[in-house]
């Protein structure tokens, strides 16, 4: 797990670098400044982050053999995850209705590719963690085998990390990124 | 996940039978996974060789007109995709699939289902990126795929979807093989063989699946991108919407160049077997070998701008990568002399596999000292793009990687098969290839400084290139009348068979140990690791001390993972393998003879990632039947217990 | 145990091997080729040439005691008789895995230093101490070169005309995808990358003729995208930028010429630009090439406009089609009926009107073929009387032919758009465009002061055509109110 991983860090790596490099280039808005809500994308971020913690807790409960605390913590981080999601999809479809799209712009292709790979990898961790729900749920996840949730568990802090990189990279040090200079003779 | 009370609808009984199309089609066995990549790859080896002689043919006379532009960018954009990631990386990976568990002591990969999954999505991979021949719509923008020429607006037709769909496929089987044989080295390797006991050409195994892993995530997001670019309309690398074709060429590059060391460094690992077995001496220098190797993969991520020195990067960027770049030769050169080393005072049996082992020394030198030419960015800005650089990797991947494969063939059939190819014509095997290869080869290198570029499909009578062309295509036939020759060394051997013994070079590695062919749980007893090569120095006692330098009396016993002395006592605990969550949880370190049942979901994954791979060549509503045999592959594996309760 | 070979073979590598080497060497001597990087003519070039010969005279060094090594090994210590003698069983020698390390590092720093050295010199801009700079802007296209010169305002394409001995400072750019800019007897290449301006320099010290290639794959005509370039004296590229300043002598009515330039300014002045010689005929042709350009990727599949090469003084030219064949009547024509025949993928014959025929050669007789390339060939610096105005028999000014000079390569005189409007029935809507302003009115105003009104969903790119003098805008709005 930890090798793929470090693969998956070289995919991020590589999406998040795109960003960088294209940071302010824009030709044309909306541009960063205009359109980023930070005080709710700050929200969705905690939210991320306590699934995190709900997380923690429940591989600690399934060690434990509390089953039943153990499946209501993963539910949690089901929930918390959907959360975060339906926030992104919101976000997503207010840009739409601003005119940012993928087509839009720099600003647009890169966000919302970077942002949206994220957004499947959170989706994928939410239909994992729902299985393993479901199997701690029926009595399959025991504290013998809680290493299928503890590698699960690798990965969605893994996820959980690589968001919190996106949000200072995109949300935080672009956020008063406006157009680049000279980008007005070009509509001139 | 393990759960044995979780069930899942079958709707296909589990293959059983060992014999038979289906008990292929749902082998989890290492040896029969390596032997579909063998095949498999040797099959698109011939496709690959036949693009290239049509371009040899086209140019071989100025101005001809056989084969029109539009193909002939379509036969190199093929040739040169085809012999990298469908030829050179799995008939590495049948190596490591064939020889990995056998040269660690172990009884199959960490995660055989895994292995299974890895082969059918390369295969259909392959048989994506080909398909596009029939429709005539063949990638057409170089294996490279430069953006804007390989964006919609300069590239509209379906080419360089299928290219960068087949890629994303392949990439998939390489992250998953790399990650197989990652853990498979660091977990299953059998008592007492610490890191640095491991043969030298597990070493590179290991080395290349940790590039795999981190070079195969770059390609995927390139691709990517490259995809919305022309599906979607971003603008990742379209100028007129703020992007910059530039940055492609970092991110191709980026996994371009650490690429380029996935395909030469198994091939040192397949060098460095056979040139000690058979001047029957060890490895010269194994730790120096093996650092370099490490030294090699990780330096090959800060060389990728040598392929941009006329990008216009400026001259500090130039600087910093031509020097990186000429660091690299530093390793490659100790690997060389240390192979020589490993030659100088033994007593050399030069039979066909040792042959091209020699070949491959004096063939990759070249490769590397043109290297050295165009690592300085002055001369660079003659030689690039010209045939001068065609002429330099062809030294590296042919007469470095493909003549390492071919050694390594030769080497090792017996092994895989229980019989001997025929000596006599590999001779001549060994033969064609090398004449027709230097022929071919060679005068490209004049070509280029005479100002020929790379990539184009004819050129004028007054410009003096005829001869050499000329001499090159020849060449390029001789070459393919050595790999003709070889396909006839294999059927007339599998004729006259000569059948081999377990141990018919007298080796020195874990695989001469067990039968040819290995059964098919490998070894009756893992065997107990004492010494590097521990095979030869248990044939071999008394040269113990000759190589440590003193004898067993000596020898502390030690577990430490990168421990290199010999061991009196052993220690118990194996670090066998742990199962991993995945479901693919390989048995045990070797406690019981228990191998993993077969199974048909990795198949059936397979088919519905490659579904899902067409859905983007074809119309989203494809993905509506790949989707099913995607959910029931991975639902089947989830559930289905490795093993039937007996 | 396995058959041993014996002796003679491996002797064989050894052959094999010296082929290489035999025609590495052969390489230095042979610098007469047209491409060569070894028939150097300019001190880049030749810098390039000799550090190439540095390094390849330290790695033939190398190559000789490697090889000989391995050859050495092969065949000294192979195995003699059937004897099964274990040799030595060495462990390795640190003093000798340290010392082949430390000596190609130090190879590899004798190699850097020039290398770091050249790469400062030639990739930093144009020294001070070398002379007067020339100027020139080079942009790729598919598949052909445009060569601009600020400061003396000349557009040409395919033949770059240089002084001798002096500087001349690149900026590269590229139209549409990346090209490479490489003339290898002068220097090394450097790509043109769209939107991403490249610099380089050189100087040609030796006057003579020298061929150009594209080095980076480009498309379907990348082998065909090549270019020449004349290293002039001082005097002769003074007389050549001069010469581009002064038009052409207009055709002879009712020569073969005469109608030639008929032709040319119906079927082929969209695209190409001809007569760039007026000040300000400059600048005209970059927005021209904008607007053309634009044209072509706002609708590539319907397109009837591309960016095509300036023909200014064609006749002076010596090659066709980017350097591919040579210029005279017969290559020209074959090029104008059919130019896939010459060269393959040609933007001129996929998106002009007049190749939209079945088998894609062009409509046109013979005899227009023949004129056309006639009076192209035609095309040379004049005696100086021309002035640049079009000819005007018996100084009536003849509206179709200021049209077609001036206007037809943006607007076509049907409904097709091709950068600006159709403009048949110009003299029917114009006098409802603006309230207040008449039929001829507005048309001048469209002319004079174009950007006061803009047509709907067409670019606001025309320039202001006052220059042309009242006298022959009148007689253009009276041709415009004629076409249907």
């Amino acid at each position: 797990m930890w090798a793929f991983l470090g693969s998956d860090v070289m995919f991020f790596g590589a999406f998040i670098a795109t960003y960088l490099v294209y940071r302010g280039r824009s030709l044309n808005g909306p541009y960063p400044s205009e359109i980023l809500n930070i005080p709710v994308t700050s929200v969705s971020t905690f939210v991320l982050l306590m699934s995190s913690l709900a997380m923690v807790l429940g591989l600690h409960y399934v060690k434990e053999g509390q089953k039943n605390k153990g499946t209501l913590w993963i539910l949690a981080v089901v929930l918390l995850g959907m959360v975060f999601i339906g926030f992104q999809m919101v976000e997503f479809s207010e840009f739409v209705n601003e005119g940012l799209t993928p087509r839009t712009n720099i600003f647009g292709t890169t966000f919302f590719i970077l942002t949206g790979i994220h957004g499947a990898h959170v989706t994928i961790g939410v239909l994992w963690m729902a299985f393993l729900a479901y199997g701690s749920h029926k009595g399959t996840l025991r504290p013998d085998n809680a290493l299928d949730l503890e590698i699960a568990g690798l990965y969605w802090h893994f996820v959980d990390i690589v968001w919190i990189v996106i949000f200072t990279v995109i949300y935080l040090i672009s956020a008063t990124d406006g157009p680049p200079p000279g980008a007005e003779l070009l509509h001139g | 996940m393990t759960t044995n009370s979780l069930t899942f609808p079958r709707f296909i009984p589990r293959p059983k039978s060992d014999t038979g199309i289906w008990s292929w089609i749902g082998t989890v066995d290492h040896k029969r996974i390596g032997t579909l990549y063998g095949l498999t790859a040797f099959m698109w080896f011939i496709v690959g060789g036949i693009e290239a002689l049509m371009i040899r043919v086209q140019l071989a006379q100025a101005e001809s007109t056989l084969i029109g532009p539009e193909t002939f960018n379509q036969l190199f954009t093929m040739h040169g995709t085809t012999m990298v990631f469908l030829v050179i990386m799995p008939l590495s990976a049948a190596f490591f699939n064939w020889l990995i568990p056998l040269q660690i002591g172990a009884r199959d990969v960490a995660f055989p289902r895994l292995n299974a999954l890895s082969y059918w999505v390369f295969l259909a991979g392959g048989l994506i990126l080909n398909f596009s021949w029939i429709t005539g719509n063949a990638p057409n923008g170089g294996w490279f795929g430069y953006a804007p020429n390989s964006g919609a607006t300069f590239n509209p037709g379906l080419g360089m979807t299928y290219w960068i769909v087949g890629l994303n496929i392949l990439g998939v089987a390489s992250i998953a093989a790399g990650l197989n044989f990652i853990v498979t080295i660091i977990n299953m390797r059998a008592p007492g063989m610490t890191m640095f006991k491991m043969p030298v050409f597990t070493w590179m195994t290991l080395v290349t699946s940790v590039l795999l892993v981190l070079a195969m995530p770059v390609l995927a997001v390139a691709g990517i991108q490259l995809q919305t670019d022309r599906v979607y309309g971003t603008h990742f690398f379209n100028s007129l919407g703020g992007g910059d074709p530039v940055m492609w060429q970092h991110i191709f590059w980026l996994f371009g160049h650490p690429e380029v060391y996935i395909l030469i460094l198994p091939a040192m690992g397949i060098v460095s077997e056979v040139l000690p077995t058979f001047a029957r001496k060890p490895l010269f220098g194994y730790p120096f070998v093996i650092f370099a190797g490490i030294v090699i993969g990780f330096m090959g991520w800060f060389v990728w701008s040598h392929h941009m020195f006329t990008v216009g990067l400026g001259p500090a960027a130039n600087s910093a990568f031509a020097i990186s770049t000429m660091l690299i030769a530093v390793p490659t050169g100790v690997k060389i002399f240390n192979w020589i080393g490993t030659l100088w005072g033994g007593n050399l049996k030069l039979n066909t596999a040792m042959l091209f082992s020699i070949s491959f020394i004096a063939m990759f030198t070249i490769g590397g000292l043109s290297g050295v030419m165009h690592a300085s960015p002055p001369t660079d800005a003659q030689q690039q793009d010209t045939y001068f650089i065609v002429a330099h990797f062809h030294y590296v991947l042919v007469g470095g990687a493909l003549l390492g494969i071919f050694s390594g063939i030769y080497f090792w059939w017996p092994k895989f098969t229980g019989w001997f190819l025929n000596e006599k014509l590999g001779l001549a095997n060994w033969a064609l290839m090398m004449i027709g290869f230097n022929l071919q080869f060679a005068p490209q290198h004049w070509l280029g400084l005479d100002g020929m570029p790379r990539r184009i499909y004819t050129y004028a009578e007054n410009m003096g290139w005829e001869n050499s062309n000329l001499a090159a295509s020849i060449g390029g036939f001789v070459l393919g009348l050595g790999i003709l020759v070889f396909m006839f060394n294999v059927l007339y051997s599998k004729m006259n068979k000569k059948i081999a013994p377990a141990d018919p070079w007298d080796g020195r590695t874990l695989e001469w140990s067990t039968s040819s062919p290995p059964p098919p749980h490998d070894f009756d007893v893992i065997p107990q690791v004492q010494y590097r090569d521990d095979f030869w120095f248990k044939k071999y006692p008394e040269t113990v001390a000759e190589y440590y330098g003193h004898g067993d009396d000596h020898a502390v016993p030690s577990g430490a993972q990168f421990d290199d002395e010999p061991v009196n006592a052993i220690p118990t605990v194996s670090g066998g393998a742990e199962d991993h969550g995945h479901g693919d949880d390989g048995h045990g370190g070797g406690h019981a003879i228990h191998l993993p049942d077969k199974s048909y979901y990795p198949f059936i994954l397979g088919v519905g990632i490659s579904i899902l791979g067409i859905g983007f060549l074809t119309h989203f509503s494809v993905f509506l039947v790949g989707a099913p045999f995607f959910i029931w592959g991975l639902l089947g594996w989830s559930l289905e217990p490795v093993n039937d309760p007996a | 145990m396995h058959r041993v070979f014996k002796l003679s073979f491996p002797l064989r590598p050894a052959i094999v091997l010296l082929v290489p080497v035999a025609i590495a060497l052969l390489a230095a001597c042979t610098p007469d080729n047209n491409q060569s990087t070894f028939g150097t003519a300019g001190p880049i070039a030749r810098d390039q040439a000799a550090l190439f010969k540095f390094i390849f005279w330290i790695a033939a060094v190398v190559f000789v005691l490697v090889e000989g090594a391995v050859i050495y090994a092969s065949i000294r210590f192979r195995q003699r008789s059937s004897s099964d003698k274990l040799p030595h069983q060495t462990h390795g020698n640190n003093k000798l895995e340290i010392t082949w390390t430390i000596i190609p590092a130090l190879i590899l720093i004798a190699v850097a230093v020039p290398t770091l050295t050249q790469i400062w010199e030639q990739q930093s801009g144009v020294p001070d101490d070398r002379g007067e700079v020339l100027n020139v802007e080079a942009i790729g296209h598919q598949w052909w070169f445009e060569f601009r010169y600020p400061d003396h305002e000349i557009i040409t394409s395919n033949e770059l005309h240089i002084p001798v001995g002096r500087p001349v400072s690149f900026k590269l750019d590229s139209q549409d995808v990346i090209h490479s800019f490489w003339v290898p007897k002068i220097a090394g290449k450097v790509d043109m990358v769209p939107l991403n301006d490249n610099y380089m320099w050189m100087i040609g010290d030796e006057i003579g003729e020298y061929y150009g290639q594209c080095a980076e794959f480009c498309g379907i005509a990348h082998a065909h995208m090549r270019f020449r370039v004349f290293v002039h004296s001082e005097e002769d590229f003074q007389a050549w930028a001069d010469g581009m300043h002064v038009a052409a002598d207009a055709p002879a009515p009712g020569s073969p010429e005469a109608s030639g330039q008929q032709g040319f300014n119906t079927y082929c002045s969209t695209c190409h630009t001809n007569n760039s010689t007026t000040p300000g005929s400059y600048a005209r042709e970059i927005s021209f090439q904008d607007a053309r350009w634009n044209g072509w990727i706002s609708d590539i599949e319907n397109a009837a406009i591309v960016s095509a090469p300036n023909l200014t003084h064609f006749g002076t030219r010596t090659t066709l089609a980017a350097g591919l064949k040579e210029l005279n009547h017969s290559t020209l024509v074959d090029w104008i009926t059919d130019p896939s025949s010459i060269k393959i993928g040609t933007r001129m014959q996929e998106h002009a009107a007049v190749y939209n025929t079945e088998d894609g050669t062009a409509d046109l007789s013979p005899g227009q073929v023949s004129d056309i390339a006639t009076y192209l060939l035609s095309l040379k610096p004049g005696s100086g009387s021309g002035g640049g105005a079009p000819a005007t028999g018996g100084g009536v000014v003849d509206g179709a032919e200021v049209f077609a000079t001036n206007c037809s390569n943006c607007h076509s005189t049907t409904d097709i758009k091709i950068v600006g409007p159709g403009l048949a029935g110009i003299g029917d809507r114009a006098g409802s465009r603006v309230p207040g302003l008449g039929v001829d009115e507005y048309i001048k105003q469209s002319l004079t002061d174009p950007a006061a009104y803009v047509v709907d969903d067409y670019p606001a790119v025309m320039t202001d055509w006052g220059h042309l003098g009242t006298e022959t805008i009148e007689a253009l709005v009276t041709y415009l109110k004629t076409l249907k």
